[in-house]
């Protein structure tokens, strides 16, 4: 439960910049038993930005988002606009709005009193109950059990309890994991409208379609550690540097040049890829997985 | 102490949604109602001083529902949250640990008590039509009495909650106390007192082991202290210090055992991971 020192004096490249971080993450560390779950993840998020946080399933994201919240015991350093997570956690989630993948509210509920609860829990005014219903367009279900609401209608119920303190920084846990595409798209409009208030967003999510119209910064997880940290421009072009569209046409590979030399085929018919989302995420594990498998000497 | 307030609100919203609140609520008044019922009119044809023979029948009632009613609920408390997927939500909401598990315990010890009540209440009406006496005081005393057992296997159901990894080994263990608390805790220690020569010492401490004895204890002397009723215990204490001296002593008893295993569970709920 201690942070390692060069952790914590590490500068990331928000400091760097002379940027105030919202959140400060430094040689974070979760242990299951003997697996690692992360391993010495360090990074930090200026306010208003919007940062997508990436990875396979099990690659630490959700494990990342509970070590933020202060809901699981962690290794490491992790402050939120100033105020460490781990010594005074209920005051760094007074600065925190979650919502996670499947919100377990009651069923029995209605809409009205699931957020009145959250609103009492918060300190916050009723009146802002209604505010919250009608900016995610639930307020003609005000009254109906949450039972009886769709996956996206909870969804952004979820956003609106997560919004009702007016949080600077939003923890949105794969929220459209369970969407159907408009939904989905309700919702990317949602938090593009919320980065556009200000908010700071960190978004755990699969579906990349879109991403970049929303998110200005990915944090890429492989394995519990960080495999890419930056601008999703500077993710797309790393990806697709070095990647090309070869239409073969049943020849085998090994003689792919040789025909194509011997057909008088130049490099001016090689055109390159364009690589969707889930292509670039794909690529750039598999680049960290080969950067840091052992070589035979090493094995040996 | 308004997070703990809104936990509690929530807590007897949810319990009078379910089922099993409701079940326990009316199976515990027809229960209370036919036992008063009975009661009366039987031992009043015959001419008996009624009232506390009745009264005693509905505490033991009371005695083997509510402390089920209670384990049940407090046992699915935190492990049904976690089974749900619930907590990590609720724990990443601006709040204490300690003020999720207060505000669980007080919600649900609410509402197991306002359906006791119901029942007792209930049970109260038939006895006064009947009774050829009727003392209001105990009664009320006897109301008190189970309600503080209500908070006291609440804050039991809680630890089992809390320890447990999943709702079903909560409620295999809520009723696992309850199953010795209520059947076997007497029997076993009636068999040590004959094999061990269990002292004056030890007879105390047994009565103070079992909150469930406490309470019966305490009602009967003030319903009808009978040294055959009360057993051995109950017996052995009076003899010792009297009716003022048992009610202090068992008063203070029953007092720790609400407090000592909520404290308890709030501490295991701090170090236990979510």
């Amino acid at each position: 439960m201690t942070s390692t020192p060069r952790s914590d004096e590490r500068q990331t490249s928000v400091e760097q910049a002379g940027l105030t971080p919202i959140l400060r993450v430094a040689g974070l560390c979760k242990r299951y038993g003997r697996a690692h779950v992360l391993q010495d993840v360090t990074f930090d998020v200026p306010a208003g930005s919007v940062v997508a946080l990436l990875g396979a399933n099990g690659a630490g994201k959700t494990t990342t988002l509970k070590c933020i919240l202060g809901v699981i015991p962690f290794e490491g350093a992790v402050d939120v606009a100033g105020i460490s997570v781990r010594a005074h956690g209920k005051d760094a989630r007074r600065r925190i709005g979650y919502v996670p993948q499947s919100p377990a509210l009651s069923e029995g509920d209605t809409c009205d009193q699931a957020l009145t609860f959250f609103a009492e829990i918060k300190g916050v005014a009723k009146a802002r109950v209604s505010e919250l219903l009608e900016l995610v367009n639930l307020a003609p279900q005000r009254a109906t059990k949450i039972g009886h609401l769709s996956g996206g209608m909870r969804q952004r119920l979820a956003l609106a309890a997560a919004l009702l303190a007016d949080p600077p920084l939003l923890l949105l846990d794969e929220p459209a994991a369970s969407l159907d595409i408009e939904s989905r798209r309700d919702l990317q409009q949602l938090v593009g409208r919320l980065r556009d208030e200000g908010k700071t967003v960190i978004l755990s999510t699969h579906f990349l379609d879109h991403l970049d119209e929303v998110a200005n910064r990915a944090l890429i997880l492989h394995e519990g550690r960080i495999a890419f940290d930056g601008s999703l421009d500077e993710l797309a072009r790393r990806a697709r540097s070095n990647r090309y569209v070869v239409n073969l046409n049943g020849n085998a590979p090994a003689a792919l040049f040789e025909a194509l030399s011997s057909a008088g085929i130049g490099p001016e018919r090689v055109q390159k890829a364009e690589l969707g989302w889930e292509e670039i995420l794909l690529a750039s594990t598999q680049e960290r997985e080969r950067d840091t498998r052992p070589t035979r000497e090493e094995r040996t | 102490m308004k997070i703990v307030a809104a936990v509690a609100r929530k807590e007897l919203r949810d319990a009078v949604n379910s089922s099993w609140l409701l079940m326990y609520a009316a199976l515990f008044t027809v229960l209370a109602l036919g036992l008063s019922y009975l009661g009366e009119r039987n031992l009043g044809s015959v001419g008996f001083e009624n009232f506390s023979r009745t009264t005693a029948s509905v505490l033991n009632l009371c005695l083997l529902l509510a402390p089920l009613a209670a384990l049940s609920l407090g046992a699915g408390a935190i492990a049904g949250e976690r089974d749900r997927g619930a907590l990590t939500y609720l724990l990443a909401q601006p709040l204490d640990r300690w003020e999720l598990l207060a505000g669980k315990f007080a919600g649900l010890s609410a509402s197991i008590g306002l359906a006791t009540v119901a029942g007792f209440g209930a049970a109260g009406v038939v006895i006064a039509f009947y009774a050829t006496s009727l003392d209001v005081g105990t009664y009320l005393l006897l109301v008190v009495l189970v309600l503080a057992l209500v908070c006291v296997m609440t804050g039991l159901g809680l630890v089992a909650s809390v320890i447990s990894a999943t709702r079903v080994q909560a409620l295999g263990l809520a009723l696992l106390i309850w199953f010795v608390a209520v059947f076997v805790f007497d029997l076993l220690l009636i068999g040590m007192v004959s094999a061990t020569s269990l002292g004056g010492g030890g007879l105390m401490l047994a009565l103070l082991a079992n909150p469930v004895e406490i309470v019966r204890v305490l009602a009967i002397i003030h319903l009808e202290p009978d040294l055959q009723i009360l057993g051995p215990f109950g017996s052995y204490l009076m003899e010792r210090v009297g009716t003022g001296g048992a009610t202090a002593i068992l008063s203070v008893a029953l007092a720790a055992w609400i407090v000592v295993p909520v404290a308890l569970a709030a501490w295991l709920f701090e170090v236990r991971e979510a």
